[in-house]
């Protein structure tokens, strides 16, 4: 044991930047590791616990007519239920409400609660975060608070028809109800302010139900459920709800993409790691044949021989992981400030034992075994074999490039020799620059798609986008087409409409309905089949139809505004807006079941539009047939810029890791080479080769593996990146990805990258200038 | 007056080991000339091999200068040194260092394309050397570990000539080898003074002393003295006997 | 090695091929009816009805449509059922024709799994034929593998051992580390080498063991020769042929010793001093060091030092230098000028001060012991640094050399340089 430790510590001084380089590997992958087991161990936790303390529902409803006949029926049915554990119900106001946020616009259903009745809920309460001395104002869901949205600041609220104005008041958490994520988000407004809205009456009185489950797995069909009773009996009546499983999953969508590509960062630096820890491993063992037979010569046994390699790697990673684990957390409260702006539940640091513990124990285990796997060999040294002739390093397999009849310039001609002799180095090389250019087109896909033309991003996260949105009630929509199939300004009109539906035996549905689905913007929406064409088909969510085992062809019973009617699968949709819970239908398919009393029609303007004049002008000339008109860019502004800076820090994040890891893994291999070709160099040097000439030999050496894998993998990559990418947004209900792949980018990238490699490359093997020809002799 | 081909003057190397600086070679003011087969003998430890490097511009000395031709090669940088070797001189080494990655022929071109673009001409030149050291094409295409000792030497000697150095170092060429193969290599080298090649020669063996026209004895990193042994022809007894008597008064 | 990786890549291929199979006889033959295909050629068809004479099929599905009473009203191709009868045998799909709830019809839609089953069964047969084939290549050239890697090998053997058998050992085996056999071949050659070893081993024990001999021998020889001259003179000058006998006996032998022990002790013990002075290698460099220590006023004038290695001794030479600066302070009391200049194989440091000198006759006597300058009877000393110095100097085989200079006294130090033997 102390032998063992004794010739650890000997190999480590002998060997320093492979150790250094080792460490600093070992280092980020502890890092990435912990990262992403905080994220996704404890980080989702976070909202069970937000979830407790507030005491919170597995399902929310609200239901637009508070009265005593509503709040009877609703207690029988909770009664009746025997999935309910507890209830809870009191009045609020609900109406679809705008205002704005960063930069864009929040367009939403909203329920208006009085402070006092919506702190003192029993179940799914409100918790203020932060608060100001105003006392007459409104208190906004944290998620919202930004440099407009500060406390004191004044906040305009369209709600319904009416403009109304706020000072800002404080900032308050609510785990069922506190982001536009949530199908339904609360707004509190001090009770002087709830009564004048009351008085204004934009928004109808309502009645918000807070349902507590036996089982929280309930709740979907607890929700569906309970819609269906109401609309049963109260056809009329405007619902709208949430349950447990949705928000648990919405809130956490940008944690999830995060968590993932950190995982997949770690993983891959984790595995670089260890393959330049293999590389070592055996290059230790050939470089010092001889004095390993020496030693065993001596009598250490190959047992004690391993077991000193093994303590030192293992010792080092053990050092360098908690380094690693605990410089995670300098990261993390500005990934954590990243993400408060996604989820909207303040979430507190503290030092995470579980994670940490898992991730010593992968990172060691994983250490462990490959220094074990790969110092096997010493156990079949025989001293006097060692001893006698060191480790036959070459072979003459075949003369690679004979330089009788290349053609090739000499340098070229001669590294072409290197590169062909050393296979392990060039495996090592491909596998780092395939793990590369992965990421690497990542990063160009997500800044093509998202920070230059945000368009695929939108088509793939919210669905469906025009210019504007214009809902008017059914009455006057003849009058309304026919005006603007007249105005120069609509290119195109077509109506799409969201509707809720439920599926027969499964949950309830967002129905997007179109009366010519030809006509949509994103006519990738249907990812497999097509889109709905005839009143008895229909599109559903991907997702949604894996985990019911449906297929295209199957018939489905849609039933909404108590008829039912059957539907055949003509096709797989994916958004994400309803996390995976959506379907297509069209509009005579709608009206097999029920009828609009408004519908929404979407346009795309023509270029020099001025979208907010166009509503204006629309809105004077259809005073009572338009109920809303949106302006659907600013929307998704508003709520992509949170997605829009996430990606741009794991862009920078990525890119600047790539180039970290590149030369890592370059320093290693020139070293060995360096060490390996010592002699070579020496006499290459007598023969009057210049330092400048080796060290371009020597970089040029390593381009072969470098450029073919470099092209391979960004070929590659490219083709594979949207179905890996979906695999990361499998959560939020995406399974296919059509980003278009940036080929420009991705050349030019794979380009830099053999540019890169090739410079530090050199600028590595500049050591070569400490070889000199005299140490050829210097041996005697 | 034969032409001098290089000069060192109060030429000194020093290494430092353990703190103390030890001084191998010493004030040595030395001339070599054209067409001779000098013969540096001495003792080991006496700094022959020391000398030679810092002749032949692979080691820079501490003290002196060194002029070959009209270049004063003490003052140069690495790569210039490297630039003057490959036109300028040869190597022969003890070890032989061939490049074990590459084939026989390989290394000797390995290290003509640096002087010589011109390939076809190389290549006949390369043949053309390679018919006088006796190797066979089969072996040109073999690698160094595949050939016998005494094809390994004659092959860096063949590597040391191809690009027509003015001068050809050699470091006890026939160190590694058994007699028969050294005698083989020794004649080769003979053969290529005889054709007029300039040719400084390590060594501690007085079978090899023989072969050169003028001998320099170095004792503790002094030139002691010098023996001509120009006047006799080879195979002369009166060449060993001169040279044995000049090695006896040197205290070999 | 090699050979592994060939093995591994056939098993590969293997796999590879067995997992096809597998897929292909699991994964059963598409012969379900795509729904939403018949239900777009329904739907097409119902809203022709009134004009289906013009329908045009849109949907590549072969299908006939009958009105209530059986009577065809469209078919896509010839050769399709058309009767409901009909279809039932074919196992046809029958649906109704709705327009306004009411059925109006029906539509029959072929049943192409037969041509489905033949075109499934052909793809099969191919890729039966083309993986057998596949493997079948792939044993050929394993054969043919085995072949240059064992048997030819063996067959090269075979020569091998038969040359050896016959004691021709200068040929060697031709070696090839990448077949199975590299190993076992490099021994075998290994063997030939030993033995050859062995033989020239042998050899050259027989031939130093002669030169022993024969060195031996002349050794002998000579005391022999003397024993035999001394015994004939002493035979030829004594009467007493026994005396004559020891007598030249015992000088022979004296003789014969003293050769031996002059030979031996040829060296003589060299006189101890107290004073001793060991010169060792240094650097020239280093002399400008010891005159700055030497230079305790710091008045001098210290010059650059050409660069070479000198011979001498670090400790005496500093304390000559030291008793020439405190002469120059103590006598002449001026500044100090220094000088350093190679002269042939030797290094020349000489201190001048400005002292004016002293006179012509006291010049060569200076140096002696207890000899004192006429100018120095008011200042203490003994009279030996000179003395001493110029003893040291000697012992480094270097010179101490005083002279008037122009402004004063002049000495100059002679060192030697390392190898130059103060030449």
């Amino acid at each position: 044991m102390r032998k063992s430790i004794l010739l650890a510590r000997s190999n480590l001084r002998r060997a320093k930047g492979q150790a250094a380089a080792i460490a600093v590997l070992i280092f980020l992958a502890a890092f990435m590791l912990n990262l992403w087991l905080m994220l996704s161990i404890d980080y989702k936790q976070n909202f069970e616990r937000c979830h407790d303390r507030l005491h919170a529902e597995h399902v929310t409803f609200a239901a637009d007519q508070d009265s005593g006949d509503m709040h009877d029926f609703l207690t029988e049915t909770f009664e009746e239920d025997k999935r309910t554990k507890e209830s809870f119900m009191d009045s609020c106001m609900h109406m679809v409400s705008i205002f704005d946020y960063n930069g864009g616009e929040i367009n939403s259903e909203f329920v208006f609660l009085e402070k006092e009745a919506a702190l003192s809920r029993p179940i799914g309460r409100a918790e203020i975060v932060e608060e100001g001395n105003y006392t007459s104002g409104i208190y906004m869901p944290v998620l919202y608070k930004s440099d407009e949205i500060e406390i004191g600041n004044t906040i305009d609220i369209s709600i319904g028809g009416g403009r109304v104005s706020y000072t800002v008041c404080g900032f308050f958490n609510s785990a069922m109800a506190g982001s536009h994520n949530c199908s339904m988000c609360e707004l509190i407004l001090t009770e002087d302010k709830y009564k004048e809205l009351m008085d204004l009456g934009y928004a109808p009185q309502a009645v918000l139900c807070s349902v507590r489950l036996k089982d929280k797995a309930e709740s979907e069909d607890y929700e569906a459920m309970l819609k269906n009773a109401v609309s049963l009996r109260y056809p009329d009546v405007r619902t709208v709800s949430n349950s447990y499983a949705l928000v648990s999953v919405s809130r956490y969508v940008s944690q999830t993409i995060c968590s993932g590509v950190v995982s997949a960062m770690a993983f891959f630096i984790l595995l670089i790691a260890l393959v330049v820890i293999a590389s070592n491993i055996i290059n230790y063992i050939q470089e010092n044949m001889k004095d390993l037979g020496a030693l065993k010569a001596v009598g250490y046994t190959g047992h004690q021989l391993m077991s000193s390699l093994v303590f030192q790697f293992l010792g080092l990673s053990l050092i360098f992981c908690t380094a690693g684990a605990l410089a995670s957390y300098i990261l993390f409260p500005a990934l954590n400030a990243m993400m408060v702006a996604q989820t909207g539940i303040p979430y507190r640091i503290r030092f995470l034992p579980i994670p940490f513990a898992l991730t010593l124990a992968i990172l060691d285990g994983a250490v462990f075994l490959t220094v074990w796997l790969s110092s096997r060999r010493i156990k079949r040294i025989e001293p006097i074999i060692a001893l006698r002739q060191g480790l036959k390093t070459h072979n003459f397999k075949r003369n690679h490039v004979p330089l009788e009849r290349t053609r090739m310039p000499l340098h070229f001609a001669l590294a072409l020799k290197t590169t062909l002799s050393g296979i392990k180095n060039n495996v090592i090389v491909c596998i780092t620059m395939l793990v590369l250019s992965l990421v690497v087109v990542f990063s160009g896909l997500m800044l093509e798609n998202m920070i230059a033309d945000m368009a695929p991003f939108i088509h793939l996260i919210v669905g469906e986008t025009a210019d504007s949105c214009v809902n008017v009630r059914v009455e006057e929509e003849e009058d309304f087409l026919k005006k603007m199939e007249e105005d120069a300004r609509v290119e195109k009109i077509y109506l799409y409409n969201s509707v809720e539906v439920r599926h027969v035996g499964g949950i309830g549905l967002m129905a997007a309905v179109c009366d010519d689905f030809s006509k949509v913007n994103n006519q990738d929406g249907v990812i497999d089949g097509r889109f709905p064409r005839y009143d008895n088909e229909i599109a559903v969510a991907a997702k949604y139809a894996g985990e019911r085992n449906l297929e295209i062809g199957d018939e489905i019973r849609i039933t909404a505004d108590g008829k039912e009617a059957a539907y055949i699968i003509s096709g797989f949709t994916q958004t994400t807006n309803n996390l995976g819970k959506d379907c297509l239908l069209t509009r005579e398919g709608y009206e097999r079941l029920g009828s609009f009393a408004n519908v929404s029609y979407y346009m795309n303007l023509s270029e020099e539009t001025d979208i907010e004049e166009f509503h204006s002008e629309i809105k004077e000339s259809f005073k009572n047939a338009v109920n809303a008109v949106i302006n659907i860019d600013e929307v998704i502004t508003g709520a992509s810029s949170v997605y829009v800076s996430l990606m741009k820090m794991i862009v920078a994040a990525v890119l600047i890791l790539s180039v970290v890891i590149i030369a890592f893994v370059l320093y290693l291999l020139v070293r060995t080479t360096l060490n390996n070709k010592k002699k070579d160099y020496g006499i290459l040097k007598a023969l009057g080769f210049t330092t400048g000439q080796l060290v371009l030999q020597t970089a040029l050496s390593f381009m072969p593996a470098v450029i073919f894998s470099a092209a391979v993998g960004m070929t590659i990559c490219s083709f594979i990146i949207n179905p890996l990418t979906a695999v990361f947004l499998r959560n939020m209900g995406i399974v296919k990805c059509t980003f278009t792949v940036p080929v420009l980018f991705n050349i030019l990238a794979g380009a830099g990258l053999v540019l890169a490699a090739f410079l530090i490359a050199c600028l590595l093997s500049v050591k070569i200038r400490r070889i000199t020809p005299k140490e050829l002799v210097a041996g005697e | 007056m034969r032409k001098t081909l290089l000069k060192t003057d109060n030429l000194s190397k020093s290494f430092s080991s353990g703190g103390t600086l030890q001084h191998v070679l010493k004030n040595i003011d030395l001339e070599l000339y054209e067409g001779d087969f000098t013969v540096i003998m001495g003792a080991s430890g006496a700094g022959k091999s020391t000398l030679l490097y810092a002749l032949s511009g692979m080691d820079t000395p501490s003290l002196g200068t060194i002029t070959f031709g009209d270049q004063v090669i003490s003052d140069m940088s690495q790569d210039e040194l490297a630039v003057f070797r490959r036109r300028h001189c040869g190597f022969v080494f003890q070890q032989i260092y061939l490049m074990d990655g590459m084939s026989v022929m390989d290394n000797v071109l390995a290290a003509g394309l640096l002087v010589n673009k011109d390939k076809s001409g190389l290549l006949s030149r390369a043949k053309e050397l390679f018919a006088m050291v006796d190797i066979s094409e089969e072996t040109q295409r073999k690698f160094p570990a595949q050939v016998s000792g005494g094809e390994a030497q004659r092959a860096g000697i063949v590597r040391a000539l191809i690009n027509r150095p003015e001068l050809l170092f050699a470091d006890e060429p026939t160190g590694a080898l058994n007699s028969k193969t050294g005698l083989n290599v020794l004649d080769t080298l003979t053969a290529f003074h005889a054709q007029g090649q300039s040719v400084v020669m390590v060594t501690h063996d007085m079978r090899s002393a023989r072969r050169g026209n003028r001998i320099l004895y170095l004792k503790d990193g002094v030139i002691l003295g010098e023996c001509d042994l120009g006047k006799y022809v080879h195979g002369d007894s009166k060449r060993h006997d001169r040279l044995a008597s000049f090695l006896a008064e040197m205290g070999w | 090695m090699k050979g592994r990786t060939f093995l591994t890549g056939i098993l590969c291929i293997l796999v590879v091929e067995i997992a096809a199979f597998i897929l292909f006889s699991i994964g059963d033959m598409e012969s379900t009816q795509d729904a939403v295909l018949v239900n777009e050629a329904l739907k097409s068809v119902e809203a022709d009805w009134n004009t289906i004479e013009e329908h045009e099929d849109r949907t590549g599905l072969d299908y006939t449509v009958l009105d209530m009473d059986g009577t065809v009203l469209y078919k896509t191709r010839a050769s399709l059922s058309e009767s409901i009868n009909k279809a039932v045998i074919h196992r046809d799909t029958i649906l109704d024709i709705q327009v306004d709830d009411f059925i109006v019809g029906k539509m029959i839609i072929y049943n192409g799994s037969e041509q489905i089953f033949r075109a499934w069964r052909g793809k099969m047969t191919v890729i039966l034929v083309s993986g057998v084939l596949l493997q079948g290549v792939v044993c050929a050239i394993y054969l043919i593998y085995l072949n240059r890697v064992v048997i030819k090998p063996f067959q090269k053997l075979k020569g091998f051992a038969e040359r050896i058998a016959g004691g021709n050992l200068d040929i060697p085996l031709e070696m090839d580390r990448q077949n199975l056999f590299g190993v076992f071949t490099e021994s075998f050659d290994l063997m030939r080498s030993e033995l050859k070893k062995a033989r020239r081993a042998e050899a050259e024990a027989n031939e130093s063991k002669k030169e022993l001999v024969a060195k031996l021998s002349h050794d002998i020889k000579t005391p022999v020769a003397s024993i035999k001259a001394a015994s004939e003179v002493g035979m030829a000058l004594t009467d007493n042929e026994r005396l004559r006998d020891n007598y030249a006996q015992i000088i022979r032998k004296a003789d014969q010793i003293n050769t031996l022990i002059s030979n031996l002790f040829t060296a003589t013990l060299e006189e101890l001093r107290q004073l001793s002075v060991i010169t060792e290698d240094m650097e020239s460099r280093e002399i400008r060091r010891m005159l700055e220590n030497a230079d305790y006023l710091r008045r001098a004038v210290l010059p650059d030092v050409p660069e070479c290695i000198l011979s001498a001794d670090r400790l005496r030479l500093q304390q000559v230098f030291d008793n020439i600066f405190a002469n120059a302070y103590k006598y002449a009391g001026t500044d100090v000028n220094a000088a350093v200049y190679r002269e042939g194989g030797r290094l020349a440091v000489s201190i001048e001060d400005h002292g004016g000198g002293i006179s012509a006759e006291e010049l060569p006597l200076i140096k002696e012991k207890f000899r004192r300058g006429s100018n120095a009877k008011n200042i203490e000393g003994a009279g030996l640094g000179l003395y001493i110095s110029d003893y040291f100097m000697k012992e480094m085989h270097g010179e101490l050399a005083i002279e008037n200079g122009t402004d004063g006294l002049k000495v100059t130090v002679v060192i030697p340089l390392s190898g130059h033997g103060g030449k």
